[in-house]
């Protein structure tokens, strides 16, 4: 009975504590209009602009030969993979290269066609800049792939390419593989991120140095009440930007076709919320102040986004560094969800483990939190 | 006789609310001229606009015959003025030392070192510091910090000095130490002016010119007996409330304590018996005890930082006491003993209500954590006389209201015991007069228990009982006439500062060894001295925080040390499987081609279609390859094939990649089964692919300068981000405005640290890129060294153009950090080369210097930059610095408005 009435107070202070932090969200207009832009403005120019994938690479094509061969060659450098060629003096080829003008540059030697037809072998120069490195290694597949294409149809070769069997490439969940259905939904994930993080660390550094949480202590609450409030209220902000963003910027503006259950995704975007909520809370009683908080938060932001299997495919990390990650941050999971529900349609029981992850990692967080409360008031 | 200032129809509003109106002045120089009158009347607005520090919005300042109205005017007058703004040490730098706080200001007059030595010696021998030079600020008591900040203004010899509530929140000791050395310093310095505002109307009877300030307007002006004499009252503070218009003056009356009825045989309402505080090896409270019985009125006295906090923290169970116990009614004090919170009242020192909430929200919210009704809410207001107000934020109240609010808050679920801590310091007497007249009203009448701690003599006299404490021990205890006897002094006070003077063998004497001032009003005209002293103090700020540092330089290597090892485009480990429903020598041949490359790791074959879909719904598999039956008797019959790739496309890069792959296979396999048919002929062509730059096309040599890149972006912008808006809201920027100090000095000085910091975390990650990641270096390092610079010199100014135009250090490190992490993770190079950017992607990375300290990075590291590769980056660089630091400089305001 009496532990009953004390859980209802508990519900009753946490709701009241957590409209006082809706309030002071809503008194902060810089931070709204940042809120706005991020989850409009920035998450639809990053979803076209960054991509890893082989679109409109710039490329540049030096044609000593001038023969009808090496014109169609150069006709193989085309939209939508590269951008028109453009084309350049021998000379020029290498500054423009070191430059970082273009990422590819083909070089057709002198005298190309006619010592193929003589039966002499010839050789084509492919050159990459090779500090792409997302786009060198799968530009030059594509690029020789095309050409020895072109090479076989215009001697009519058989035997070349993939003339033997024919495959019937079928992606699944994005058959184009649009860059933006991806990108777009992990632009979602680190605007969260970055938000979540600085919002929810903010509120607790900001109470400490204005005394109020003090204050607050002296009253029947006790400290998970103020802590659950804080993350309840910057949950319930960035998970309606985020539900937001999604139909309206994701859905409807980049036309991402989402297949899973969105109820599904609210549930999981909640969960991966309240844990980097409270990893926030967590960074905010190891600082004392908006300085110290600003240092620490920045690392652990970008390591967040980095890693997370949003930027560059997490099975390629060492196998420690995939460990350390996978135990330390939730974001790998919120990626794995995210990719599960939105785009192969999976259900609870498919992406249940990853829920639970991100479940534990908030409540480690939190668990610290708690028992440092003391500690911080004191400081 | 002539004038420090004179005002002309002065008015000034704050938005709607008008502080001063029409207000004309003239205030005698060479004395010591007071502004007196309750809070919020103005005060502090009339001194700030003499002093130059706020915007002049309407009418005439002539200060020190200078008409302050130009910038120009200001800044020949600023070397002659000292201001102190309002509350303890606002102005001082807690974590540096006396001596270092005096030197700063030293500098920020252009004094050469041998000078600032003479005169801070001089100054700490004047004002009895000099037992302490090395004492950060932050841990003197409040008296030694107002003694502190009077040093600092008096350093360089002002003809004018504006003080702002000087003695507020300070002890009775402290308060007459200071008085005095103001005095000693007039003597010495008989031509300097003197302008106090000031609360205490007994201070205020030593001035020797006073303006009475009262709803933005000068009700009268004059020696104190000739406001006496108008007033026609024998005391200051009768004369100041019969000089207010009627319709105020009404609610003044005396306050008067009634007798308490005794209840002896009840439990006391608090009881402490041994309680000690330490932290660390620092004892706060030593061993201190006491009884309070119900409805007493507890007074609390002492001064700063004797533990008076702490002791009062430590009875509403914030604080554990390290020894001892607290009862209260009886019943031990637990920590979380949420019963006995509800019993308790409490207002701390500082005011530490939401400032985000209205009046009415501060009460209902507490109304409600303490489980009362909201309908109390209302009787509240109308009780402290807060209806008025209630919708408005506390932020906009005058102080004496914001108390108001606080007790009103501390009051609602009407506990039986109220401890207040200093709760009318700085507030006005006549609004300090209705609150004790709130408190007898709950002691008497509701039978409320009140601890209470004041520096105010005449509230220690209301109380029943007091106690004096004094280095976290109690000196005295007794009703206030037994004290008084007991010393034989005709007043408490007297009493009071016969015992702290016992204690501390301190004398508020003049100190041996005259040192005469040598006046030397030669315009000094230092930038490089004033542009160091911001320098060299924001240099001992970082210093003096571990943490801060520590972040500094081990943020940035350990970025770089994850990123490099994390990062990598070299896609493997895909897991691969095949659907081979012909099951004959060439499919087998087939799969076996795909499982030969390391890069797919082959997973148990599938048996059904829907397996497929199962095993990509989880995301156990990446390629899938679908032999149709029959495709070795086609392939035999010359036919061509088909066969089925699925591929998980919910991550294109890798999908991608693994297409790339599979035509390499297949390739492979078109050969084999070519030579071995014997069908391969003609010339052969073969495509030379050269990876330049990076042969052995590592991801980690392209990655570890980008990431340099994005290091050097984002850890000096936030560095610096805090900069500006932490002075700001601790309210030291008042030295930015009351100084010679030029916008543009102030800000390069501030900015040298962070600049020094940055440079050093280069060299760290050139380093770690070098020696922990292998990565070569094949250009020009002295040139990669100076664009560095310049790039940190840009990346601190942009946190630094943040910082100008934000109000708050949270704002400050939200905004940088949303604003540099976007556009240069994503259009900067990291990733996707500049090049291959649409085109409003790309200018909008080059709206950002790190697009184009990117290519220098890699280019040196790499491609064997040179001077000459790098120059127009440099040039667009340098650009980004002039721009950073024209919009900081703009959006900085010499002026408060």
């Amino acid at each position: 009975m009496r532990g009953s009435l004390s859980m209802i107070t508990s519900v009753r202070h946490i709701l009241l504590l957590t409209v006082k932090e809706l309030r002071a969200i809503r008194g902060d207009k810089l931070m709204l209009a940042l809120i706005v832009y991020v989850f409009t403005i920035a998450t639809y120019m990053v979803s076209y602009a960054v991509s890893t994938d082989i679109k409109d690479l710039s490329t540049a094509v030096v044609d000593e030969d001038h023969s009808i061969l090496s014109r169609r060659l150069a006709d193989v450098v085309q939209p939508p993979l590269f951008a028109a060629p453009v084309q350049l003096d021998p000379k020029e080829a290498e500054a423009a290269l070191k430059r970082g003008d273009h990422v590819l540059i083909l070089s057709i030697p002198p005298n190309f066609e006619r010592d193929l037809r003589a039966g002499r072998n010839a050789t084509l120069e492919l050159d990459i800049d090779a500090t792409a490195v997302a786009h060198a290694g799968n530009g030059a597949t594509f690029m020789t792939s095309l050409l020895s294409e072109e090479i076989s149809r215009y001697f009519d070769l058989p035997g070349r390419g993939a003339g033997l069997v024919d495959v019937v490439f079928r992606n699944r969940y994005n058959p184009n593989l649009t860059p933006e259905w991806f990108t777009s939904v992990m632009q979602l994930m680190n605007s969260i991120t970055i938000l979540t993080l600085i919002l929810s660390g903010a509120s607790m550094i900001r109470e400490r140095e204005h005394g109020t949480i003090e204050h607050v202590l002296v009253m029947p609450v006790r400290p998970h009440e103020i802590v659950v409030s804080k993350i309840l209220a910057t949950a319930l902000v960035i998970l309606a930007a985020t539900v937001l963003s999604l139909i309206f910027v994701v859905e409807f503006l980049i036309g991402v076709p989402v297949a899973g259950s969105l109820g599904l995704f609210v549930a999981g975007s909640a969960i991966y919320i309240a844990a980097i909520a409270s990893i926030g809370l967590l960074l905010a009683s190891f600082t004392r102040s908006m300085g110290q908080f600003g240092l620490l938060v920045i690392p652990v932001i970008i390591v967040m986004i980095l890693l997370s299997g949003g930027m560059t495919p997490l099975e390629s990390m060492p196998a420690w560094l995939q460990a350390v990650i996978l135990t330390i941050s939730p974001s790998p999971h919120f990626v794995r969800f995210t990719q599960s529900v939105l785009y192969r349609g999976s259900g609870f029981g498919l992406v249940g483990g990853e829920m639970l992850a991100m479940s534990a990692m908030s409540a480690a967080a939190l668990a610290i939190v708690l028992l440092r409360f003391r500690k911080i008031l004191s400081a | 006789m002539g004038w420090a200032c004179e005002l002309e129809g002065v008015g000034h509003r704050y938005g709607p609310a008008v502080a001063l109106d029409d207000v004309h002045l003239q205030i005698p120089a060479g004395v010591m001229a007071g502004l007196i009158g309750p809070d919020g009347v103005g005060k502090s607005t009339l001194l700030a606009l003499l002093a130059g520090v706020r915007r002049l919005q309407a009418g005439r300042i002539v200060t020190l015959g200078t008409d302050i109205a130009s910038a120009r005017a200001r800044a020949s007058i600023m070397p002659r003025i000292a201001y102190m703004p309002q509350g303890l040490g606002r102005n001082l730098y807690p974590t540096l030392s006396v001596r270092e706080n005096l030197d700063f200001f030293g500098r920020l007059f252009g004094q050469p070192a041998s000078e600032r030595a003479e005169r801070i010696a001089m100054l700490l021998e004047a004002t009895g510091l000099d037992p302490f030079p090395d004492r950060p600020a932050g841990k003197l008591s409040g008296g030694m910090k107002q003694k502190l900040s009077l040093c600092c203004a008096l350093i360089h010899d002002p003809a004018l000095l504006i003080l702002d509530e000087p003695t507020t929140g300070v002890d009775p000791l402290s308060r007459r130490q200071f008085w005095e050395l103001i005095d000693r310093m007039r003597v010495r310095m008989p031509s300097m002016s003197v302008i106090v505002a000031t609360a205490y109307m007994e201070e205020a009877e030593r001035f020797d010119w006073l303006a009475a300030v009262n709803g933005g307007r000068i009700i009268s002006s004059g020696s104190p007996q000739e406001l006496k004499n108008i007033a026609g009252a024998d005391t200051l503070e009768e004369a100041f409330v019969n000089l207010l218009p009627e319709s105020e003056r009404g609610r003044h009356r005396p306050v008067e304590l009634r007798p308490r009825k005794q209840r002896p045989e009840a439990d006391p309402a608090i009881s402490a018996t041994g309680l000690t505080k330490r932290f660390g090896d620092f004892t706060a409270v030593d061993n201190v005890s006491f009884e309070i019985e119900e409805g007493e009125i507890f007074g609390f006295l002492g001064s700063n930082g004797c533990g008076k906090s702490t002791t009062m923290k430590m009875l509403t169970g914030l604080l554990e006491p390290t020894e001892g116990e607290t009862r209260l009614f009886g019943k031990r004090l637990a920590n979380a003993d949420m019963e006995a919170r509800l019993g308790i009242g409490y207002m701390s020192q500082s005011f530490s209500l939401y400032s985000e909430l209205t009046v009415r929200q501060n009460l209902a919210l507490h109304a409600r954590l303490y489980g009362g009704a909201v309908t109390r809410v209302d009787d509240v207001l109308q009780e402290f006389d807060l209806a008025d107000v209630a919708d408005q934020q506390p932020e906009s109240l005058p102080l004496g209201i914001r108390q108001r609010l606080q007790l009103a808050v501390a009051t609602i679920h009407e506990p039986r015991i109220l401890i207040l801590d200093e709760p009318t310091s700085g507030v006005d007497p006549v609004a300090r007069d209705s609150f004790w007249r709130k408190l007898i009203s709950l002691s008497r009448d509701k039978g409320v228990t009140i601890f209470i701690s004041t520096h105010f003599m005449n509230e220690a006299e209301r109380c029943d009982r007091v106690s004096l404490m004094h280095a976290g021990k109690v000196l005295a205890v007794g009703t206030p006439a037994e004290l008084t006897e007991k010393r034989g002094n005709s007043t408490l006070e007297e009493a009071f500062i016969g015992w702290l003077e016992d204690e501390t063998g301190e004398r508020a004497t003049e100190p041996a060894g005259e040192v005469a001032f040598t006046p030397d009003r030669k315009d000094k005209n230092r930038p490089l001295t004033r542009l160091w002293a911001y320098a060299s103090r924001e240099t001992l700020e970082l210093m003096r925080d571990p943490v801060r540092l520590f972040f500094a330089f081990m943020g940035p290597a350990i970025l770089l040390f994850t990123i490099g090892y994390g990062i990598s485009f070299d896609v493997d480990h895909i897991t691969f499987a095949v659907y081979d429903q012909d099951q004959s020598p060439e499919s087998r041949r087939l799969s076996e081609q795909f499982t030969s490359i390391r890069q797919f790791d082959e997973g148990p074959p599938i048996s059904s279609p829907a397996e497929i879909d199962t095993r990509m719904g989880r995301g156990t598999l990446t390629v899938a390859l679908e032999i149709p039956s029959g495709f070795g008797r086609d392939l035999h019959r010359g036919h061509v094939p088909e066969v089925s790739l699925w591929v998980d496309g919910s991550m294109p890069f890798r999908a991608e990649t693994a297409h790339g792959y599979v035509l390499g296979v297949l390739n492979l396999f078109s050969d084999l089964l070519a030579k071995e048919s014997g069908r391969a002929a003609g010339a052969a062509v073969s495509i030379e692919t050269r990876y330049r730059f990076n042969q052995a096309f590592k991801s980690a040599y392209a990655m570890v300068p980008s990431v340099v890149m994005l290091i050097l972006m984002l850890t000096p912008a936030i560095m610096a981000a805090i900069g500006v808006a932490r002075e700001k809201e601790t309210g030291t920027i008042a030295n930015f405005r009351s100084t010679p100090v030029t916008r543009l000095e102030f800000l390069t000085g501030k900015q040298l640290p962070y600049i020094a910091v940055a440079v050093l975390n280069f060299w760290t990650l050139y380093l770690m890129g070098r020696l922990l990641f292998g990565v070569p270096f094949t250009g020009n390092l002295f040139a990669l060294f100076t664009v560095s610079v310049i790039y940190v010199i840009a990346t601190t100014g942009l946190g630094q153009l943040v910082s100008s135009f934000t109000r708050t250090q949270v704002s400050a490190v939200f905004a940088t950090a949303v604003i540099t992490i976007i556009p240069t993770v994503n259009f900067s190079g990291l990733i996707v080369p500049v090049s291959s950017l649409t085109p409003s992607s790309q200018l909008l990375g080059k709206m950002f210097p790190g697009a184009w300290y990117q290519e220098v990075s890699v280019g040196s590291f790499v491609k064997a930059y040179g001077w000459s590769d790098m120059g127009w980056s440099a040039a667009m660089l340098c650009a980004f610095v002039v721009i950073y630091l024209a919009l900081s400089v703009l959006a900085l305001r010499k002026q408060e408005r």
